[in-house]
């Protein structure tokens, strides 16, 4: 809504400066988003105003509407614009037919009327201002109607309009051609006003291109109806047509406006190009007229809501000065009657936001809330995200929508995928099944500027076809590595960062390692032979490998890759962490070098010297892998520093040498591995 | 035996050792078990008495002036040791230090906590919810009919089977207030979708919305409340404002404004809950109010780190991460 504040100023008395108008509005709740300085031939220094209105306030679509509230503001009162009734001498040819979606239809029949004229200049002026196009003497005059009252007009053709007018809702397959020339196909949702062969125009949205007028017309029918806001509504979206009519009509307008509208019209056509009118034909179906509705206000309840402590008589004041007529007073209770053009009025809680607006939010008390204390839960996963942050990752936050090609890439089956029905683009068209592809596109990225290696995670949610058509969501955290290890520091060894450098970092976030284990696994978009699932007893957790070079070929990436994802869940959080003694007594330490054929799984090894090598077994790491000079082709040696310690005693040098003994001879028999001496 | 001449010629011995170990075996000819002067002290037996007790003094004398002497020719030695050590072993201190570059949190992740902790602080608790979200929930809940003007508002991304990419974070507290009881202070931060795209909007984003339920929540509450968290995250001398606005899910509905170089700047939505909300999460509504808010940490941060442009949060250029320590 744009209007002129010269214009304004007709409707109210105002003895403000435009700075303080602005605020006013503005802390009203209709926000002015814009205003500018304009000079006018006709009326001087003037000022164009632009509102920004909230889906609620339909009845501010208007000058009318938007002096009521500056009025009630500053206890002015508004004046409505000159109406002189225009006499008629001639008979309207046309009678309307309504319904319960459009209850009050107001029409005038005029003839004589000459189109060539032009529209005046004030008029011309005021509807440039307001961001509407001149067009003819009577569309102008319409329009201006329009926004001086917030009553859409619509001027027929009188003499292509066929017998009478009916408003009904469409035929199906139906069609209309509309004053823009748009051709719509219509359904039986759709309210149109209809002559004996066809429909004339789509109701409360825009009239038929057939009867639209030009300067040939010599007679108009004009109409100033009623129509309810939920027949309007969706439709004028569903066509993609925004238009000045529909979006009054499907936020509410006045319905006791039509008359008044319609006489107004009337004489300003009169004025400027006179004609020959026929009385104001009112066509009705008065039990669906809206009433105005009663609202019970509790006095308590304001207070209570607002956290203030207003009177009786103050709120009532109030109330009134917005049209708000208290009816029934009892006790701390009143009924109000919510005025004609208040759609959005419906419950109590719209009468204390009434009354905050008057008072102004910025006057309205303030109180600090209650203390309460709660326990701290890492619902944010803080400490996952440090975690990483501290090994040098950087965290990135990517789109959760990704390509078609490049989710089928991670998930060939295209029945699991997600798709978005109405994607912002092409490649933006499926919910990720998995944080990779992302990923691998941030690493492409900076690859391309320049940045060659690179650490980074980000905390998701992915999407995946469930049972019964359900969708499986689920948060992950993923990991990507690739590059150059310790570039930051001038005495790096100059490797690429590998796979275990991002198992390492993993194994450190997981909440307990002990109940963890990985397994290797073959999965279509990794490497074969460097791929690990994530398992915690039976269930997959999640998984870590190298990347395909196949896959990474997609992104053009020509260096080692490595990623993982686990479900966020198992990663650390605040435990409650419990001391536990620790002995004192000397602790045995050995080192053991066992030589293994290749492709013997270290876990395995390890899993048995756990298992054999008694409860005083306290640390087991292996240190040191090994395959070449000195060991044999087809072997690798694997070195671990064992350590023993009893809760209560010394180890005696015997026994440890005792379990070493046993734990080789089982080992020997079970891996054919060999002592390394 | 001439004492003096053995005094001369083993104390310049001492004195004269080139090295720890030249030192250690003249002391051990000298004064060790077996050393010269023992073997001195022992031979003394065979003299007459009075001899014998003059020049055993004289021996003895020796001996503690020869250990002196000993002990400070090593800690002489030791020194130059040292300090020729020392002298080679040198490091080029200027060289940057072994460092291990941590990384960074997303700014947007980074402003999500800082948010978070302070309404944790005030005994909030924080609520996830699903992305993937239904019809109910994103609007229906929320008192936003269908075709109402106000799903304008909301351009929704739809898949299948009418469930959809939620447009606001608040479905969480619909699905909280289902499950709980009143009082309730929650906060849910999480990502959002929106079919939207241009310089100011990125068809994902994040919000953060807050719902306190009890009763005592006042519109006077939330005001106090919303004040001090926007003088706690942009500083105290920030101006605020309050100004009627309309959300289908609050009544009264409000915006807040800050001042940000001279003009008033839009940061978040907020308002008492719609009592239609409250009363279809089975919650009484004529005992326990509410109030709303919620906020985009996009626009949060780029207004605290002077961020220009929105869609560079989602591009993820390590250039622009690495800036966020």
């Amino acid at each position: 809504m744009q209007f002129s504040r010269n214009w304004l100023k007709e409707f109210v008395d105002l003895n403000i400066s435009d700075e303080e108008l602005c605020d006013q509005l503005t802390m009203l709740g209709l926000e002015v988003d814009n205003y500018k300085n304009y000079h006018s031939k006709l009326t001087g220094k003037d000022a164009v105003i632009k509102l920004d209105l909230t889906p609620n306030r339909g009845d501010c679509y208007s000058l009318l509407g938007v002096a009521r509230e500056i009025a009630a503001l500053n206890n002015l009162t508004v004046k409505l614009p000159k109406i002189k009734k225009v006499n008629s001498s001639v008979k309207s040819p046309i009678k309307v037919t309504v319904c319960d979606e459009a209850p009050r239809y107001v029409g005038r029949y005029l003839t004589g009327v000459n189109l060539k004229k032009k529209t005046s200049p004030l008029v011309k002026e005021r509807l440039k201002l307001s961001g509407i196009k001149v067009i003819d003497p009577i569309v102008d005059i319409t329009n201006y109607v329009l926004l001086e009252l917030g009553q859409p007009l619509h001027a027929f053709d009188a003499n292509k309009i066929e017998g009478n007018l009916e408003v009904r809702f469409a035929k199906e397959k139906e069609r209309i051609t509309l004053l823009d020339e748009n051709k719509l196909k219509l359904d039986k949702n759709c309210l149109v006003i209809a002559d004996q062969s066809e429909p004339v125009a789509l109701a409360g949205i825009m009239g038929g291109f057939e009867t639209g007028i030009s300067s040939k017309t010599l007679s108009i029918y004009l109409e100033s109806a009623f129509f309810k806001p939920e027949v309007i509504r969706g439709r004028a979206r569903k066509f993609s047509l925004q238009t000045d009519a529909s979006t009054r009509f499907e936020r509410g307008v006045d319905f006791e406006l039509q008359t008044l509208a319609i006489e107004r019209a009337s004489l300003l056509i009169h004025e400027s190009i006179g004609g020959k009118f026929s009385p104001v034909q009112e066509f009705s179906k008065r039990s669906s007229i809206p009433k105005n509705k009663d609202i019970s206000l509790n006095f308590k309840n304001v207070n209570k809501i607002l956290g203030t402590e207003f009177s009786k008589p103050f709120i009532r004041r109030n109330l009134k000065s917005l049209g708000l007529v208290n009816s029934q007073s009892t006790g701390d209770a009143i009924k109000v009657k919510v005025p004609s053009w208040r759609f959005d009025l419906k419950i109590e809680a719209d009468l204390i936001e009434e009354i905050a607006r008057l008072v102004g939010y910025n006057n309205l008390p303030q109180s600090p809330l209650s203390k309460k204390i709660n326990n701290p839960v890492d619902s944010l996963h803080n400490s996952v995200r440090n975690s990483f942050k501290f090994m040098g990752y950087n965290e990135v936050i990517t789109y959760s929508f990704i390509d078609e090609s490049l989710a089928e890439l991670v998930e060939p089956k295209k029945g699991q995928l997600i798709f978005v029905n109405n994607p912002i683009s092409e490649n933006m068209n499926i919910m990720r099944p998995s944080l990779l592809p992302s990923l691998l596109d941030t690493l492409s990225y900076n690859l391309n500027q320049g940045i060659e290696n690179l650490k980074i995670f980000e905390i998701g949610t992915v999407f995946q076809k469930g049972k019964n058509h359900k969708i499986n969501q689920k948060e992950l955290i993923g990991g990507l590595i690739s590059g150059i290890k310790d570039k930051d520091n001038w005495s790096g060894l100059n490797e690429p960062m590998d796979f275990f450098d991002l198992k390492g970092d993993l194994e450190n976030v997981l909440n307990d390692s002990a109940k963890y284990y990985f397994k290797k696994a073959e999965i279509p978009y990794l490497h074969p032979g460097k791929t690990a699932l994530l398992l915690k007893g039976e269930s997959v957790i999640g998984y870590i490998g190298s990347v395909n070079p196949k896959l990474l070929d997609k992104f053009d990436i020509k260096q080692e890759v490595n990623f993982f994802e686990i479900s966020i869940n198992a990663t650390s959080s605040k435990s409650n962490i419990k001391f536990e003694k620790f002995s004192r007594f000397p602790f045995a330490q050995r080192d053991l070098s066992f030589i293994v054929d290749e492709g013997i799984a270290s876990s395995m090894i390890t899993d048995s010297i756990i298992s054999k090598a008694g409860d005083n077994l306290k640390e087991i790491k292996l240190f040191d892998v090994y395959k070449g000079k000195g060991i044999p082709q087809g072997k690798t040696s694997l070195t671990y520093a064992l350590g023993w310690q009893a809760s209560n005693r010394t180890l005696k040098d015997k026994e440890i040498d005792e379990i070493i003994k046993k734990l080789v001879a089982f080992l020997s028999k079970k891996f054919n591995a060999k002592l390394r001496s | 035996m001439n004492i003096s001449s053995l005094s001369k010629k083993s104390k310049s011995k001492l004195q004269k050792a080139k090295d720890l170990r030249a030192l250690e075996s003249s002391y051990t000819d000298l004064l060790g078990k077996n050393g010269e002067i023992n073997l001195l002290l022992k031979s003394l037996g065979k003299l007459p008495q009075e001899k014998r007790k003059k020049s055993g003094k004289a021996l003895n004398e020796l001996k503690s002036s020869l250990e002196a002497i000993f002990q400070s020719r090593r800690s002489h030695l030791k020194e130059r040791i040292f300090s020729e050590e020392l002298k080679r072993d040198s490091l080029d201190v200027t060289l940057p230090g072994r460092i291990r570059e941590f990384g960074t949190l997303h700014p947007v992740t980074s402003t999500i906590i800082e948010i978070s902790n302070f309404f944790v602080s005030k005994g909030f608790d924080i609520r996830s919810g699903p992305e993937a979200e239904s019809e109910y929930y994103n609007f229906e809940a929320l008192n936003i009919p269908e075709d109402h003007p106000a799903k304008d508002m909301h351009d929704t991304f739809y898949l299948d089977n009418g469930v959809l990419l939620r447009t606001h974070t608040s479905p969480v507290q619909i699905r909280t207030m289902e499950k709980q009881d009143p009082p309730i202070r929650i906060i849910c931060p999480g990502r959002v979708y929106r079919k939207d795209s241009d310089l100011t909007h990125t068809p994902m984003f994040h919000q953060i919305e807050g719902l306190v339920l009890e009763e005592n929540a006042s519109f006077a509450v939330l005001k106090g409340m919303l004040k001090d968290f926007i003088n706690n995250f942009f500083g105290k001398e920030t101006e605020l404002r309050f100004r009627p606005s309309y959300f289908p899910f609050t009544e009264p509905s409000a915006e807040v404004d800050i001042k940000w170089k001279k003009g008033w700047l839009e940061i978040l939505g907020c308002g008492m809950v719609h009592p239609n909300v409250l009363e279809m999460s089975g919650i009484n509504s004529k005992k326990y109010s509410g109030f709303a808010f919620g906020l985009g940490p996009e626009r949060m941060a780029m207004l605290k780190y002077n961020i220009p442009d929105l869609r560079s949060f989602f591009e993820n250029d390590i250039r622009f991460l690495k800036q966020f320590r």
